[in-house]
């Protein structure tokens, strides 16, 4: 809205009136009301536009139009029968009416039909809640039905898995396709398709197929009602008592935008935020299914060891016991003595304020891995346009990289630390779960060979149990920061609920081992850190805001932005 | 008439190409090769004859070619014969294919030839299996004689005619289902536009004509359009129809007759179908397939039999099956019979035609076994009006309530009678229960 371009200044004599401009959208009219939509839009899309609700079951954005869920007719001005909006081409001058009595009909009609068979099961149902049935029988159904017969039951199709992740049940299905367009059509792997015919058709795989493909659960996200449902969220929570929140895959350098679904401090799934230029309106099943890993948590506490003996600690003592090495260390032999592993998975502001730490002792060694994607997994996702490919187990290698996380003129690296070349005296590893290498033995055993070792996780590992310090760090859901993914787009991650204490975000540990060896106060946050960051790294500097923001949250089952894309 | 689409039926091995070319066979393809016509001027003739499809729609076949854009962007056009003749009461294309499986053939160089195609398909219902093997011998036949394959008859004109077997779907019938269907995909009618004279198989532009408009052709280019225009009942309903009887009719069967045919004629004619067996009364017609709303016995007066004529009378002609009831049917029972029919062949897609079509079933099936309540039967009409006119991609929701639908309008008494005494009012099952109640 801040672009209008104002009238020119000064411009006192009546202008002549300017040519007018090659227009690259059409004025439709919603209800007499005249919109400016783009030309490529959907009719349904562009009536979101308009502020305007044409229900609809089978219409998704990003699949082809079949228009035969029939729910989203509407009259158009000069064609006397009524007409589906989906499939009805966009032209200047479109005349749209979506609230006369007729359309009204048809719409309760459509409903009467599209629940005579279904079992309204909704108070076992995983669906309910963020149901488009529920919402347009709601909205556009009649309370009661004339239907006396019996309902359609489809034996030995219903409650089934069809795949690892998909269970299928065809007594509620409405049969709009999305779900076999999916797999034709995004995933490129076709398992679905219609069997039988008229009242009996139903969906489901291929004879001897099965629903087994990396996208697999996003078949279940464009389902409009229970049809498909997840197993692993299945029966865990009613969607209403969740709460969303924005942020990003962990899985990957793709950095695809999700949300995070909480109730109570525990994540129970993710799902999809819509960004046409990352994951757009889907996920991968790997990436999905890590939800569950955000609530792994096996280190409560600070502990630190004193000889052979292990005890637990307050966080800031703990603190304090890695500062006093560090200081010793660098007053006996100077800062190369002092070795900083920062983390792909950790933010660009945990990394950036551990370099900044590393910096105040003129130390130049810091580094920070990360592990290819391997073993068959692929970790890719269609966007709008085209596929994004992305290559790192970890998101956030490429901007721990930017953030200086690499050995600096006349410092080291792990490598040399690893191959014995490099001897620190002192090692602070910013995340437990660096890289797999945190569970190698040769790998531990060389990082060992340190005086004092210093470690923050969550999960206990080889690398927890062999360090002298282990402080409690949060997980993504509890923290909050920005990623770089493989194209260079710097994304945000939003805290879902707050780590419960003593547990604390990396970078709050940072920042406490900054003040105390003398960096700063220890108040630093991630938005303050993002400003420090855009102003001393030079790519990072201009940042736009709704490149950071990414995604939009959608509610699960409806796919329309009422915006332009 | 003398019988024109029907002239050879009756000979031995008529449908073979020796006895073919004697009686005057491919003379039309020769014609038009050897006084080098244009493809416009074949379509001229067939547009100047007023042939309109024989399929169900009547839509005018020269003015269906010429949707053909002038400029097809390098595409192929095809011509694609539709033999998917799955309409209840529809036998017509069945003979004409399997007894002169040449007049098609021949049909179908010439057409192909007006709108430019080089590969045509026969969509044949899988049913049909001699039909199949009759068209694919007759093709073979036409191939060795010279009238099919590279250069016909050395006009420099090349045309591969194949036949394809459906599998036995009555959406399959409808154009553009058809034509999903002969690409290999499930038999579902596409969203038009684009009409398949701009996109239809293989996204090339398409047309689709019925077995019987495609045999009439060769005669129009034999004996003029002026000949053809003349059989009739008017300029508009113009040609020899193949007229399919059946019901309780003394002799069942297909009739040709001119354009226009009285419908009691056809019915009461002696050359047709020869009165009503055992002299009972007429109580309902349906004048054009299963998707033809019922006509009453007073509506079968002055009804000539064309697209005009019956439409004039609130129905349609369709394919011209005539299925005639007797005042021992009950009205009910027949209305149950076509929706389980329609609920069966319903392709699914839609939700007003995959749930109305069985709930009609189901409702019609309870009011004839004698549990129906007074209100099924406004609840039948709603249904009815909720499913059609527009509600669909195609027309076979609008097909499939042409029976409930009408019949609640035109015989309403009936079915409230059956509400009533939980009984037809006539047919076998009339007294049952009365008898039931008296004991």
């Amino acid at each position: 809205m801040s672009t209008n371009p104002s009238p020119p200044a000064g411009s006192s004599a009546a202008p002549a009136p300017p040519p007018p401009p090659q227009k690259d959208t059409f004025t439709v009219l919603f209800d007499g009301k005249p919109v400016e939509v783009p030309k490529n839009m959907n009719l349904i899309e562009a009536a979101r536009l308009a502020g305007i609700e044409i229900p609809h079951f089978c219409f998704h954005p990003r699949l082809s139009v079949v228009g035969q869920c029939r729910m989203c007719l509407v009259e158009i001005e000069g064609i006397p029968k009524i007409q589906a909006a989906c499939t009805t081409p966009l032209k200047d001058g479109l005349s749209v009416k979506t609230t006369t009595d007729k359309v009204k009909a048809c719409r309760a009609a459509n409903m009467e039909f599209l629940l005579i068979n279904h079992p309204l099961d909704c108070p076992i149902c995983d669906q309910a809640g963020e149901c488009t049935l529920q919402d347009n029988s709601f909205g556009y159904g009649d309370q009661l039905s004339n239907y006396d017969e019996a309902k359609r039951q489809y034996p030995t199709f219903d409650r089934t898995m069809i795949g690892p992740h998909v269970i299928a049940d065809m007594t509620r299905c409405i049969q709009c396709t999305r779900c076999i367009r999916f797999t034709h059509e995004i995933a490129g792997t076709g398992e679905l398709t219609f069997l039988d015919r008229g009242g009996r058709t139903l969906v489901w795989t291929h004879a001897g197929q099965a629903l087994d493909n990396p996208w697999s659960a996003c078949a279940a996200d464009v389902c409009p009602v229970g049809a498909l449902t997840v197993r692993e969220f299945r029966f865990r929570s009613r969607v209403w008592y969740l709460e969303k929140t924005p942020s990003l895959c962990p899985g990957g350098n793709v950095g695809c935008n999700l949300s995070i679904e909480s109730k109570d401090s525990v994540v129970y799934r993710f799902l999809p935020r819509l960004n046409p230029e990352v994951n757009d309106y889907w996920l991968c099943d790997y990436g999905r299914f890590m939800s569950e890993s955000l609530n792994d948590r096996d280190i409560h506490k600070a502990t630190v060891r004193e000889g052979t003996s292990v005890s637990d600690a307050i966080v800031p003592l703990a603190v304090e016991r890695v500062a006093r090495e560090i200081r010793a260390t660098i007053e006996t032999t100077g800062p190369s003595g002092v070795f900083f592993l920062g983390s792909a998975h950790l933010s660009n502001e945990e990394n950036f304020l551990l370099r900044q730490v590393a910096d105040h002792l003129a130390c130049a060694n810091r580094d920070a891995v990360v592990d290819k994607v391997e073993g068959g997994r692929q970790c890719r996702i269609k966007a709008q346009k085209e596929w994004v490919e992305g290559d790192e187990e970890a998101p956030n290698h490429r901007g721990a990289k930017d953030m200086g996380m690499s050995p600096a003129a006349g410092g080291y690296g792990l490598d040399a630390v690893l191959s014995g070349k490099a001897a620190p005296e002192v090692i602070v590893v910013a995340d437990a779960d660096f890289s797999r290498l945190a569970n190698d033995p040769q790998t531990v055993a060389a990082l060992r060979k340190a005086r004092f070792l210093a470690v923050a996780g969550r999960n206990a590992n080889a690398l927890t149990r062999a360090a002298d310090v282990v402080l409690p760090a949060a997980s993504m859901a509890e923290r909050e920061g920005t990623f770089t993914n493989v194209q260079g787009r710097v994304q945000r991650f939003q805290r879902a609920f707050l780590p419960k204490p003593p547990i604390r975000p990396v970078l709050e540990l940072v920042a406490m081992l900054g003040r105390m060896l003398g960096y700063g106060d220890g108040s630093q946050t991630p938005p303050g850190v993002l400003e420090q960051i855009a102003t001393e790294i030079p790519a990072y500097s201009n940042i736009r805001p709704d490149e950071l923001e990414g995604g939009r949250l959608l509610r699960k089952g409806d796919f329309i932005w009422g915006g332009v894309l | 008439m003398e019988p024109v689409l029907t002239r050879r039926v009756g000979k031995p091995n008529s449908h073979a190409i020796d006895g073919y070319l004697e009686d005057g066979g491919y003379a039309s393809v020769k014609k038009i090769f050897s006084e080098s016509w244009t493809p416009e001027r074949v379509a001229d003739e067939v547009k100047k004859a007023g042939l309109r499809g024989r399929g169900g729609a009547g839509f005018p076949t020269g003015v269906k070619w010429g949707f053909i854009p002038k400029d097809t962007k390098g595409k192929p056009v095809y011509l694609l014969c539709n033999a998917d003749e799955s309409e209840p009461g529809t036998f017509k294309d069945r003979l004409l294919m399997e007894r002169d499986p040449h007049q098609l053939v021949e049909g179908m160089i010439l057409s192909a030839y007006a709108i430019k195609c080089r590969t045509a398909y026969i969509y044949i219902r899988g049913e049909f299996y001699d039909g199949a093997r009759i068209l694919d011998r007759a093709i073979e036949e036409a191939y060795a004689k010279g009238f099919l394959g590279e250069n016909i008859l050395g006009s420099g004109y090349s045309l591969d005619l194949y036949v394809h077997r459906g599998a036995g779907a009555y959406i399959c019938g409808e154009e553009t289902g058809l034509i999903e269907s002969l690409e290999g995909k499930r038999g579902q009618p596409r969203i038009k536009p684009p009409f398949p004279a701009v996109s239809g198989v293989f996204a090339a532009p398409t047309i689709v004509n019925n077995v019987e408009t495609l045999c009439c052709v060769p005669h129009i280019i034999n004996r003029g359009a002026e000949w053809f225009a003349k059989i009739g009942r008017n300029e508009k309903n113009t040609g020899p129809k193949l007229y399919c009887i059946s019901g309780h009719v003394n002799r069942p069967g297909v009739y040709e007759a001119a354009m226009g045919l009285q419908l009691k004629d056809l019915i009461f004619g002696e050359a047709y179908a020869r009165g009503m067996r055992g002299g009972k009364a007429v109580k309902a017609v349906i004048p054009g397939g299963a998707s033809a709303n019922m006509l009453t016995a007073a509506e079968i007066e002055d009804c000539p039999l064309d697209f005009d004529g019956v439409a004039a009378k609130g129905s349609m002609l369709g394919s011209a099956a005539i299925i005639v009831m007797n005042e021992d049917t009950c009205i009910v029972d027949a209305a149950r019979n076509l929706s389980k029919f329609f609920s069966h062949e319903s392709c699914g897609q839609c939700t007003p035609c995959r749930e109305g079509t069985p709930w009609l079933y189901k409702v019609l099936d309870r009011i004839e076994s004698g549990e129906g309540r007074m209100e099924d039967i406004a609840l039948l009409e709603r249904i009815c009006n909720q499913m059609a006119n527009g509600m669909t991609i195609c027309v076979f929701a609008d097909a499939a309530i042409a029976p409930p639908l009408s019949s609640v309008l035109k015989f309403r008494d009936e079915y409230r009678h059956h509400v009533e005494h939980r009984r037809c009012l006539v047919g076998p099952r009339a007294g049952a229960r009365a008898e039931l109640a008296a004991v």
